[in-house]
């Protein structure tokens, strides 16, 4: 794999990684329910400086993190030049025939910090936080639903073997469609139904894979008695400490209360 | 002539990123035409990732190789190199993807251009190259067969090719001794009927110690050494890869540790034996 995946897993030790998933989850919610629910300028730009906190403390590459926001830069230019194309409001200065109006420009700037965020702190919590305590951390949020009748572990466990195995299939994949290259699979034939035709020689190798794959593991699983019941244990158990309480208090402050002081409009 | 000429090839996975993995590190050697070279070496040495440059998949971060006298960096080569260098991955069976054993083998020749009833010779021969009954098979499934004939079949749709190069990734890993041999004894035929250049890459020296007339010994993405096989194996500084290499060399190894003065470039048991016996008699 020469790309490297955006927002991918990447181990380490900061104070950010060893904050209990559940804290991050909860956290990364808050964001964004806060700029969603509000589009005043101080609680997006206190929002800003928020995760460009965390991803300091996390001591994640900035580098690597700003690759994807270079797409996003795109899509909010050709939003703020629409926006100014189309809101109507306080003429600010003209462009030829087209007026510019400062709601335009309010409107346009606030699109790309809330599609900002809303990048930048979900890559936070991916790039943080391993899938495996990523599933934990949703399964314990996700525990009382249990009294309603959901299978709530079993989603748990679903969703830790998906996550589990994406890395897997990606790299299987890549495997495929070398081989099939190697007999003259004609993937960038500028015949669309062609290039269709090739993708299922990749494709179906893939499912007879993941079949096999699949069969594999429930036998793997069944052997090692699991029932898919609620009182299975893990090797680590999830530690919800100081360190997450003040982390909750400190989010508390930056993003619910501002909502109080600062009513946007939705 | 050197039919691939490789120089000072480095790759990397993942480069300038905090994962970056040094796969390949400034490898240098050229195969012959018509020779058949083994690649050797551990899990992670990097033979997958070298033998991908062969056919164009991969090209170098840095350093050049050579493919039938053009450099590979030329994409619109490397696209068509295909038809030159056949590549069979490792655990081919995994690729298997048509309703027929007929039209996996003929997948690659109808991507050549080829004509229906050559596609049809070349299917029937390819089979009966590596033991399958064409009559038999052509009409069934090829996720119907057992593990081993799938992996004859996936490894019959590259012979069917009949390129000039033909490059396998570990072919026999995961197969009984039976299955093992019998496509070694295929590949060691193909070669000698079609005078074609075969690269044949495996963790496990046994398999090419009579097969091949060159070794590459691949070691953490360096070549630790490279020649004719009975030489590589006469080196002195062989000694701490010796768990790739069969007992009765590894016997000859441990003796030359200890002071004895004795070749090590014995192929067989057989010239072990008599090799043992000579420095015995003569009192090494």
């Amino acid at each position: 794999m020469r790309k490297l995946k955006l927002g991918g897993y990447i181990p380490g030790t900061s104070l950010i990684h060893q904050l209990d998933p559940r804290t991050k989850l909860l956290g990364g919610l808050a964001v964004i329910i806060a700029i969603l629910v509000n589009d005043s300028w101080p609680v997006l730009l206190l929002n800003t400086l928020l995760i460009f906190a965390v991803i300091y403390l996390a001591k994640i590459n900035m580098k690597s993190v700003l690759q994807g926001v270079k797409w996003l830069l795109i899509l909010s230019i050709l939003t703020l030049v629409f926006q100014c194309l189309f809101t109507k409001g306080d003429p600010l200065f003209n462009l030829g025939p087209v007026v510019v109006s400062k709601q335009g420009i309010y409107r346009g700037g606030t699109f790309f910090l809330r599609l900002l965020i809303l990048y930048l702190s979900s890559s936070a919590l991916t790039m943080t936080t391993s899938p495996m305590k990523m599933a934990g951390g949703l399964e314990a949020l996700f525990a009382p639903l249990r009294y309603l009748g959901v299978p709530v572990n079993q989603f748990a466990m679903l969703l830790s073997i998906s996550l589990r195995f994406v890395p897997t299939l990606i790299e299987e994949a890549e495997t495929i469609t070398r081989a099939q290259k190697s007999r003259g699979a004609p993937f960038t034939s500028p015949k669309k139904i062609v290039r269709l035709k090739t993708s299922l020689s990749v494709l179906i190798p893939l499912i007879v894979g993941s079949l096999q794959r699949a069969t594999d593991l429930a036998t793997a699983m069944e052997s090692r008695c699991y029932t898919g019941g609620p009182n299975y244990s893990r090797v680590k158990n999830l530690h919800f400490g100081r360190k997450d309480q003040l982390a909750l208090g400190i989010i508390v402050v930056i993003c619910i209360l501002p909502l109080v002081y600062f009513p946007g409009r939705i | 002539m050197s039919i691939i000429e490789i120089c000072d090839l480095t790759y990397s996975y993942n480069p300038h990123t905090s994962f970056e993995k040094k796969a390949l590190d400034n490898i240098s050697f050229t195969i012959e035409k018509g020779e058949f070279l083994g690649i050797v070496g551990t899990n992670g040495s990097g033979k997958s990732t070298l033998i991908q440059h062969f056919n164009g998949l991969l090209w170098p971060e840095s350093g050049n190789i050579f493919v039938l006298g053009r450099n590979t960096r030329d994409k619109n080569y490397r696209d068509q190199l295909w038809k030159k260098v056949g590549l069979v991955f490792q655990f081919p069976e995994q690729q298997l993807f048509e309703a027929t054993v007929f039209d996996e083998l003929a997948y690659g020749l109808r991507n050549m251009g080829l004509n229906k009833q050559e596609i049809d010779t070349r299917v029937n021969e390819a089979l009966e190259n590596v033991g399958l009954d064409p009559e038999q098979l052509r009409t069934s499934s090829p996720f119907c067969l057992s593990g081993g004939m799938m992996r004859r079949v996936a490894v019959a749709s590259i012979l069917a090719m009949k390129q000039e190069i033909l490059v396998l990734d570990e072919p026999t890993a995961g197969l009984d001794p039976e299955g093992s041999a019998h496509i070694l004894q295929t590949i060691k035929k193909y070669q000698q009927e079609n005078k074609v250049t075969v690269v044949l890459v495996s963790h496990c020296i046994n398999e090419l110690i009579l097969l091949a007339d060159r070794l590459v010994v691949l070691d953490n993405g360096k070549v630790g050494a490279w020649g004719s096989t009975r030489d590589v194996l006469a080196q002195d500084d062989l000694q701490h890869y010796d768990r790739l290499f069969p007992d009765y060399i590894r016997i000859l190894f441990d003796l030359k540790k200890h002071g004895w003065k004795i070749n090590t470039g014995m192929l067989t048991v057989e010239e072990a034996a008599n090799e043992l016996g000579r420095v015995l008699k003569g009192g090494g």
